[in-house]
C-alpha cells in the first residue's frame, strides 16, 4: 500500500522584517490511506506550519525552502501556484481551529459547501446544493435541507465546526488535515467533533492528520504520533508505544508535566525548565538540550539524527534516549498529604457563599429599553472554602464560574445572597472597609498581559496595589517588589522592563506576584494556566502550590480543565448553567461522581492514556448548552441528561449529602445512593 | 510619553535585550518611516520660511502699489507681484503664518473640546452618553464649511475669532473617536485589576485610561491640523476668511484666480503648492505616529 | 429587525430636531435686529413690516414658542423668504438643488467606479510600486483643496489646451446633463477629491478582509485567486461602503460648494456662497437645513441598507 502523503526533509521559513524563522526544519512524515496521524507539539513547534505547508497556504512571508511533499504521487512543492486550487479541497482538505472566524459571514453555509463541489466537480447549482445537503447530513447537522440557507452566525460553535468539516469533505478528499479542530470549543462539544472525525474517517476511508497541542486528544483518536519540538520531529511512533515507552526525554518530560497522572498519584508535576529556543537562530546542538535533564556536552554541540529502534518504526532524535519502561522511576516530591488536607478542611472557614445569585438583565425595545428577561448567570450557589485550601470550580463556558469569581473580588454586584469573608459580609461593608478588605482578596487573570497597563514598567505595576492601599514608604515598597519577584522566580531587573518583554509563563508569574504584593489571604485564580503550553503550565501550577504552602494561601481555582482542577484542588465544585450541581473532596468527586453531569464531564475530558481513552464506555455529555436567558425548569441539566424523567422538569433538586466527608450533589437520580450517615431522600414524582 | 505614572530609574546601558523605554521604541518606529521624516522636514522648512523668513526678506505687505501690479518673477521680485502690487514671495510668508497659526490653534482647541466631550460621554455612559452623542450626530450632519460660512458671514471675525469658529465646527469627529476609545479602555482587564486592588474611578481615569488614550488623541490632533488648515484656506478662498491686508494661502489663491486667464501662474501655483505640502506632511506624520503608538505596545 | 429600524428612525428624528435647534440658535444669534436681518435693510423704512414679521414668528413671545412657531413653518415646507433674491427659499432650492444633486451624484458614482477596483488592486499589490503610486495620488488629492485642483484643471484644460470650458453650464438641469464640454471639469474636480477618500477606504477594507480566516478557508477548498477576491473579499469589503457613503455626504457637499464656486456652477453650493457674501440669512439657513436633513436621511438609509446587506445584522433580533 503506497502512502497517501510522503513528506521528505521539508523546510519552511517565515521571513520577517529583520529575521527569518526556521519554522519547519527538515521534517519527514508518511501518512497511509485510512490512517490517522497525530502531530503534537507546543505553540511555536512548527506543527501548524507543517500542516499549512502541505496545503501551501503559508501566511505572508512563509516559503517552502526545501524538501518534497508527495501527495498521492504528485510533488506539490514544485507545482505552479495556479495548479494548487485544483488540489486543495479536492485531494486534500483542511479544517481550521476557529469555526467562528473561518466561515464567510455573508455567505449562506449551503453556498459555501456547494462552492467547492462546483469548482472541483463542475456540478450545476442544483447538483452542488444537493451534495451540500447530503454532506451536512453526514456530519450530523439536524434538518440539513433547511440549514443550508442559514448564515454562519446563526449556528453555534460546534455546528459551525460541523459545517467546516462538511465543506472539507464535500469532494471526498483522500486526506483531511485538522489543525486544532476543537481547541476553540468546549470539552463536551470537542468530544462530539472528534468522534465525528473518527467515524467519517472509517466510513469514507480517508486519511487524517490531526494537529493538536493536547496529548489527551492524541491518545484517544490517532494511530500514530509525531511529537514536534522547535521545528523538528523529536519522536514518532504508534500511539500506544509513545504513551507507554517514550524514548525522547522531551516526550517523557511532557507526560510528567501533565496533571492527569500526577493528580491520580498526588505527585508533584515535573518542571521542564526554561522555554523553547528562538527559531530565528536555532541552537547548534540538540534543540531540547538546554531544557533536558539528561543533556551532556555532546548534546549541546551536535544535532542528533533521527534513529529508528531495530525492528520497529519507533523514531526519535536523541543521543541518550530514555530506556523503555523507566517512566515511573523518577521520584517525585509528594503533593500535600491527605492527612494535612483533612486537618485543613476542618479549620476556619475563610470564604463562604450563601445563596449567591447574579442575574444580568437583557433589554430590548425601540425607545425605552424595557427588560425582556434575565440571564441567570449564578443561581443560588452556596459553598465554603476553609482557610489554606484550594477550592476548584469547574464547568463549561457560560456556567457562571467566572461570574462567581468577579462577585467575590467585587467586580460585579450580586443580585441576591451574600459573600462572607472571614465572617464579614462583603456587600454590607462600608466603602472604606471594603477597600481595606480588597487587599486580602486578590484576582489572578487568565491573560495577565491584558491585565497589566502596557505603558507601565513592571515595577510600577507591582507597586500599584501598595500605592492604592497606602502601604509602606517607597523604600519598603521597593523591598517588597524585590522580595516578591524573587519568590516567583524572576530577577529583580524585571522591575525595569515592560510587560510586553516577557513570555506567557513569565507574565503569569508577574500576575501572581502582583496578586501577592498585599499578602492576601484569598486568591481567585480565573483560568490561570489555560493559555499556557503544558510545560509552562506545570511551572506555574507548581509555583502556585509552593506559594500556598509558604503563605497559607487560600485559592479559588476556576478552570474548565477538569484534570488541572483535580490536581490543584482539595475540594471541587462542579457548575452547570449557573447552578452548583456537585461539590465535595476532589478525589471523591473525580473518582465516584454522583451527578450525571459530573460523570459525563469526566468521561468527556480526553486524558493522555490511550488504553484508558479507549476503555471509556460512557458517551460523555451530549447535545449543546441551553440558553441561560430562559433556563430549563426544574433541574437545569435535564435537557442533556440520559436519566432525566418528568420529575426533573417539575422539581428542582436540592444539594444533598452523599458522604460524611461533605460530598453533596443536586440530582433526583444520582449515580449512587448516599452512604451511611447521610439523610436519605427519595425523589417524589408527585407532580408527574 | 511622559504620562507614565512614577519615574523609574533608567536602565543601565542599552545593550541588546536591555529594556528600552516606550518613548524610545515609538521614536524608532517613527524614524523608520521615511515619509514621516520628509513630512517633518517639509513642515520645519515651511514654518521657518513663514515665521523667520520675513526677518530676512523685507517687503511691504500693507500698502497696495498698483504701479507694481502683476509683475512676472524676476529682478526685485523672485516670484513676481500680485494684482495689488504685493511681492508674492513676501506675501507667501505672511500668508503661511496665518494659515499655520489659525490651523494649529483651531486644531488644538478642537482636540481639547472634543476630547473632554468624548471622554465624559464614554466614561459615564448611559443616558448622558446618548444625549451627548446625539448632539454630536446633529453637528456632524451639517458640513463644517457651511456652518463656518454662516457664522463667518454673520460676524466677520478677526483671526482669533476665526480660530474659535473653526474649532467649534470641527471638534465633533474627535469627540466621537475619543468616546469610542474611552468605552474600550474602560473595560480593559488592567482597569479591572486596579479595581480589585481597591482603586477608584479617579485613579482609573488619570493613571490608566488617559495615558493610554494619549496616542489616539495626538494622532487625531495631527489630522485635525491638516483639516483645519484646509478649512481656513477654503474660507479665505471664498473671501470670508482672513481679511486684507492680512492674508493666507487661500486668500492668495482667491486673488490669483481672478487673473487666471492672464497666465499669471506665479499667483496660483506657489500658494497652492504650499497648502498641498503642508497638508500632506501633517497626514504623513499622523500616519507614522499612529504606527509608532501601536507598534511600541505590541508583544514581540 | 423591525426593532432596529424603529430605534434607528427615532434616533434620526431626535438628531433632526437637534439640527433645527442648532439652526434656530444661529438664527437667534444674528447680530442686530433679526427682523431687519431677515427682511433686508429696506425694512427699516417699514416698521409695520417688522411688527408683522415679529408677530408672525412670535418674536414678541418667549424663545420656546418662537422655536415652535419656526419649527411649524419648517414642517409646512416654509424655509423662509430671500429678500435679496426676492424669492422664497423653497423655490430657490427648487431651481438649484437638482443641479447639485446631478453634480454630486455623477461624481460620486464615477469616484466609486474608479476607487473600488483601484483600492482592491492596491491591497493585492500591497507595498508594491502600484500601491505606492496610488497612495501618493490619493494623498495628493486629499491634501489639495478642491479649489486648487479646479483652478489647475481650468488653467490646463480650458486655458492652455482649450479642450473643455472653464465655466459650468449656465442653463437648466438638462443642459447640465448634456453639455459635457462645460460639465466635465466640475465633475472631474469633485470626482478627484472624493476618489481619494474612497480608494483609501477600499484599500484598508480589502486588506482587513484578505487577512481574515474565512479567506484562508476559501483557498483551502480550492477557490481560485480571482474568485477568492471577487466572491469573498470584495463582497465583504463592499458592504460597509453603504455606511461610508452616508457618513461622507457632508464632506462631499462641502467639496461641491467649492467646486460650484470655482466653476460658477449654478447649484446650491454656489447659491450658498453667493448669499453668504450678501448675508442673506434665510437662504443660508434654509440650505443648511436641507443639507442636514439630507445627511441624516442619507445615513439612515445607509444604515438600513447595511443591515439588509449584512446578514449578521439582519438576523440579530429575528
Amino acid at each position: 500500500m503506497s502512502p497517501i502523503l510522503e513528506i521528505t526533509d521539508l523546510r519552511t521559513e517565515i521571513r520577517l522584517r529583520e529575521s527569518t524563522v526556521h519554522a519547519v526544519d527538515g521534517i519527514s512524515l508518511t501518512v497511509n490511506p485510512g490512517e490517522c496521524l497525530g502531530i503534537v507539539g507546543e505553540s511555536g513547534s512548527g506543527k501548524s506550519m507543517t500542516a499549512l505547508s502541505i496545503m501551501r497556504l503559508l501566511p505572508q512571508g512563509g516559503y517552502i525552502t526545501g524538501g518534497t511533499v508527495m501527495l498521492d504521487g504528485t510533488n506539490i512543492t514544485t507545482l505552479p501556484e495556479d495548479k494548487m486550487p485544483a488540489i486543495r479541497g479536492n485531494a486534500v482538505s483542511m479544517v481550521f481551529q476557529d469555526p467562528m472566524t473561518s466561515l464567510n459571514p455573508t455567505m449562506r453555509i449551503g453556498d459555501q459547501i456547494a462552492e467547492s463541489v462546483r469548482i472541483h466537480r463542475g456540478a450545476s447549482k442544483q447538483q452542488a446544493m444537493a451534495r451540500a445537503i447530503e454532506v451536512l447530513g453526514l456530519v450530523g447537522m439536524p434538518r440539513p435541507a433547511e440549514r443550508v440557507s442559514n448564515y454562519p452566525h446563526q449556528l453555534s460553535g460546534g455546528m459551525r465546526q460541523r459545517v467546516m468539516i462538511a465543506m472539507a469533505l464535500a469532494c471526498e478528499p483522500k486526506l483531511l488535515i485538522a489543525d486544532e479542530p476543537t481547541t476553540a470549543l468546549d470539552v463536551t462539544i470537542q468530544k462530539q467533533i472528534l468522534e465525528l472525525i473518527d467515524s467519517l474517517r472509517e466510513r469514507l476511508g480517508m486519511a487524517v492528520i490531526l494537529v493538536t497541542h493536547d496529548l489527551g486528544v492524541i491518545a484517544g483518536h490517532t494511530d500514530r504520533v509525531a511529537v514536534m519540538y522547535a521545528g523538528q520531529i523529536a519522536e514518532a511512533t504508534d500511539t500506544i508505544t509513545l504513551f507507554t515507552k517514550p524514548r525522547h526525554p522531551y516526550t517523557e518530560a511532557l507526560f510528567e508535566s501533565l496533571p492527569d497522572q500526577a493528580g491520580a498519584e498526588l505527585t508533584r508535576l515535573y518542571n521542564i525548565p526554561g522555554m523553547p529556543p528562538d527559531l530565528t537562530a536555532p541552537p547548534a546542538g540538540c534543540r531540547f538540550a538546554a531544557r533536558c535533564r539528561y543533556a551532556q556536552d555532546k548534546c549541546r554541540q551536535l544535532d542528533p539524527e533521527l534513529i529508528t529502534d531495530a525492528g520497529t518504526s519507533h523514531e526519535y532524535r536523541c543521543f541518550f534516549p530514555v530506556a523503555p519502561g523507566t517512566l515511573e522511576e523518577h521520584t517525585k516530591a509528594l503533593k500535600t498529604p491527605a492527612s494535612v488536607l483533612a486537618a485543613r478542611a476542618a479549620g476556619d472557614t475563610l470564604l463562604q457563599l450563601d445563596r449567591l445569585v447574579k442575574n444580568y438583565s437583557v433589554t430590548a425595545g425601540a425607545v425605552l429599553q424595557r427588560k425582556i428577561g434575565d440571564v441567570s448567570a449564578v443561581a443560588d450557589v452556596s459553598f465554603k472554602i476553609p482557610k489554606g485550601t484550594t477550592f476548584g470550580l469547574v464547568g463549561e463556558s457560560g456556567c457562571g464560574k467566572t461570574t462567581i469569581g468577579k462577585l467575590i473580588v467585587g467586580l460585579e454586584k450580586a443580585s441576591g445572597g451574600s459573600i462572607l469573608f472571614a465572617g464579614d459580609d462583603l456587600s454590607a461593608m462600608p466603602r472604606r472597609e471594603r477597600k481595606r478588605t480588597a487587599a486580602k482578596i486578590q484576582l489572578m487573570f487568565q491573560d495577565s498581559y491584558a491585565a497589566m497597563d502596557p505603558r507601565m514598567r513592571v515595577g510600577t505595576i507591582l507597586r500599584e496595589p501598595m500605592v492604592i492601599q497606602g502601604i509602606g514608604s517607597r523604600g519598603e515598597q521597593q523591598r517588597r517588589i524585590n522580595e516578591i519577584l524573587d519568590e516567583v522566580g524572576l530577577p529583580s531587573s524585571a522591575a525595569e522592563r515592560y510587560p510586553h518583554e516577557f513570555s506567557g509563563g513569565q507574565r503569569q508569574r508577574l500576575g501572581l506576584a502582583r496578586a501577592l504584593m498585599l499578602k492576601p489571604d484569598l486568591i481567585v485564580a480565573d483560568e490561570p494556566v489555560s493559555a499556557l503550553d503544558v510545560s509552562i503550565q506545570a511551572q506555574v501550577l507548581n509555583l502556585m502550590q509552593d506559594l500556598q504552602r509558604e503563605h497559607e494561601l487560600t485559592y479559588l481555582f476556576i478552570s474548565h480543565d477538569l484534570s488541572v482542577v483535580r490536581y490543584m484542588s482539595d475540594t471541587i465544585g462542579v457548575m452547570y448553567l449557573g447552578k452548583l450541581v456537585e461539590v465535595g473532596p476532589a478525589e471523591e468527586v473525580y473518582l465516584t461522581p454522583v451527578h450525571p453531569y459530573t460523570k459525563g464531564l469526566i468521561d468527556t475530558v480526553p486524558i493522555a492514556d490511550p488504553t484508558a481513552e479507549h476503555r471509556k464506555e460512557s458517551e460523555g455529555v451530549r447535545g449543546e448548552l441551553p440558553s441561560a436567558i430562559d433556563p430549563p425548569s426544574g433541574c437545569r441539566f435535564r435537557t442533556r441528561c440520559p436519566y432525566a424523567q418528568d420529575v426533573c422538569a417539575a422539581q428542582e433538586p436540592e444539594l444533598r449529602p452523599f458522604s460524611p466527608s461533605g460530598h453533596r450533589a443536586a440530582c433526583h437520580f444520582p449515580l449512587r445512593q448516599p452512604s451511611t450517615g447521610a439523610d436519605h431522600q427519595v425523589p417524589s414524582g408527585s407532580i408527574a | 510619553m511622559t504620562a507614565i505614572v512614577e519615574p523609574v530609574s533608567p536602565p543601565a546601558g542599552t545593550a541588546p535585550g536591555k529594556p528600552r523605554s516606550l518613548a524610545r521604541r515609538g521614536l524608532d518606529v517613527f524614524l523608520e518611516n521615511k515619509l514621516a521624516i520628509v513630512g517633518l522636514v517639509v513642515l520645519v522648512l515651511i514654518a521657518a520660511f513663514s515665521f523667520i523668513g520675513p526677518f530676512f526678506y523685507h517687503t511691504d505687505q500693507i500698502h497696495t502699489n498698483l504701479a507694481m501690479e502683476n509683475l512676472p518673477p524676476g529682478g526685485d521680485h523672485p516670484l513676481g507681484t500680485d494684482s495689488s502690487g504685493y511681492d508674492v514671495l513676501g506675501r507667501m510668508m505672511i500668508a503661511g503664518r496665518s494659515s499655520l497659526e489659525v490651523g494649529l490653534a483651531a486644531a488644538i482647541l478642537a482636540t481639547l473640546v472634543g476630547t473632554v466631550w468624548g471622554a465624559v460621554a464614554g466614561y459615564f455612559g448611559g443616558l448622558l452618553d446618548t444625549a451627548m452623542m446625539r448632539i454630536v450626530d446633529a453637528g456632524l450632519s451639517i458640513p463644517t464649511l457651511f456652518l463656518a460660512l454662516v457664522v463667518v458671514a454673520m460676524f466677520q471675525p478677526s483671526k482669533l475669532e476665526l480660530i474659535g469658529v473653526i474649532a467649534i465646527t470641527s471638534w465633533l469627529t474627535t469627540s466621537r473617536l475619543i468616546r469610542g476609545e474611552a468605552l474600550t479602555l474602560r473595560t480593559r482587564d488592567y482597569v479591572s485589576a486596579m479595581k480589585v486592588m481597591g482603586g477608584g474611578g479617579r485613579r482609573a481615569v488619570f493613571r490608566h485610561i488617559a495615558p493610554n488614550a494619549v496616542g489616539t488623541i495626538v494622532v487625531n490632533a495631527t489630522f485635525q491640523v491638516a483639516d483645519a488648515i484646509l478649512t481656513v484656506v477654503a474660507l479665505s478662498y471664498l473671501g470670508l476668511g482672513i481679511q486684507s491686508p492680512d492674508t493666507d494661502w487661500g486668500g492668495m489663491l482667491n486673488s490669483g484666480i481672478n487673473n487666471i486667464y492672464n497666465d499669471y501662474w506665479w499667483q496660483v501655483y506657489p500658494a497652492g503648492l504650499c497648502i498641498v505640502l503642508v497638508v500632506i506632511s501633517f497626514n504623513f506624520i499622523g500616519d507614522a505616529l499612529r504606527d509608532a503608538f501601536e507598534v511600541r505596545l505590541q508583544r514581540r | 429587525m423591525t426593532g432596529f429600524f424603529i430605534r434607528r428612525l427615532l434616533q434620526a428624528i431626535v438628531v433632526l430636531l437637534l439640527v433645527t435647534m442648532i439652526v434656530f440658535i444661529l438664527l437667534r444669534s444674528i447680530p442686530g435686529n433679526v427682523a431687519v436681518a431677515i427682511l433686508g435693510p429696506n425694512a427699516y423704512r417699514n416698521p409695520a413690516a417688522i411688527a408683522q414679521f415679529n408677530a408672525q414668528y412670535g418674536f414678541d413671545k418667549p424663545w420656546y414658542s418662537q422655536y415652535l412657531l419656526w419649527l411649524g413653518h419648517l414642517l409646512r415646507g416654509d424655509l423662509g423668504y430671500s429678500w435679496n433674491l426676492n424669492q422664497s427659499v423653497a423655490s430657490l432650492l427648487g431651481s438649484h438643488l437638482p443641479k447639485t444633486v446631478a453634480l454630486v451624484g455623477i461624481s460620486t458614482v464615477i469616484a466609486l467606479i474608479i476607487a473600488i477596483p483601484i483600492g482592491l488592486w492596491q491591497a493585492v499589490r500591497r507595498n508594491k510600486p502600484v500601491d505606492y503610486a496610488f497612495t501618493s495620488i490619493s494623498f495628493l488629492f486629499y491634501a489639495a483643496p478642491s479649489f486648487f485642483v479646479g483652478t489647475v484643471l481650468i488653467l490646463l484644460f480650458a486655458d492652455r489646451w482649450q479642450i473643455f470650458d472653464a465655466e459650468a453650464p449656465q442653463g437648466g438641469l438638462w443642459e447640465c446633463l448634456t453639455d459635457w464640454k462645460a460639465m466635465t471639469l466640475p465633475v472631474v474636480t469633485l470626482t478627484l477629491v472624493t476618489f481619494a477618500l474612497f480608494s483609501r477606504y477600499m484599500r484598508s477594507a480589502v486588506l482587513d478582509n484578505i487577512a481574515e480566516d474565512y479567506v484562508r478557508t476559501a483557498r483551502a477548498k480550492g477557490v481560485p485567486r480571482r474568485r477568492e477576491l471577487l466572491r469573498h473579499v470584495l463582497r465583504n469589503s463592499l458592504i460597509p461602503i453603504a455606511t461610508l457613503l452616508g457618513l461622507s455626504l457632508p464632506g462631499i457637499m462641502a467639496g461641491a460648494l467649492i467646486t460650484e464656486s470655482v466653476f460658477n456652477f449654478q447649484g446650491m453650493g454656489y447659491l450658498f456662497y453667493q448669499q453668504a457674501q450678501k448675508q442673506d440669512y434665510p437662504t443660508l439657513l434654509g440650505i443648511v437645513i436641507v443639507i442636514a436633513v439630507a445627511t441624516v436621511v442619507g445615513s439612515l438609509i445607509a444604515d438600513i441598507l447595511y443591515a439588509i446587506l449584512d446578514p449578521r445584522v439582519r438576523y440579530v433580533s429575528s
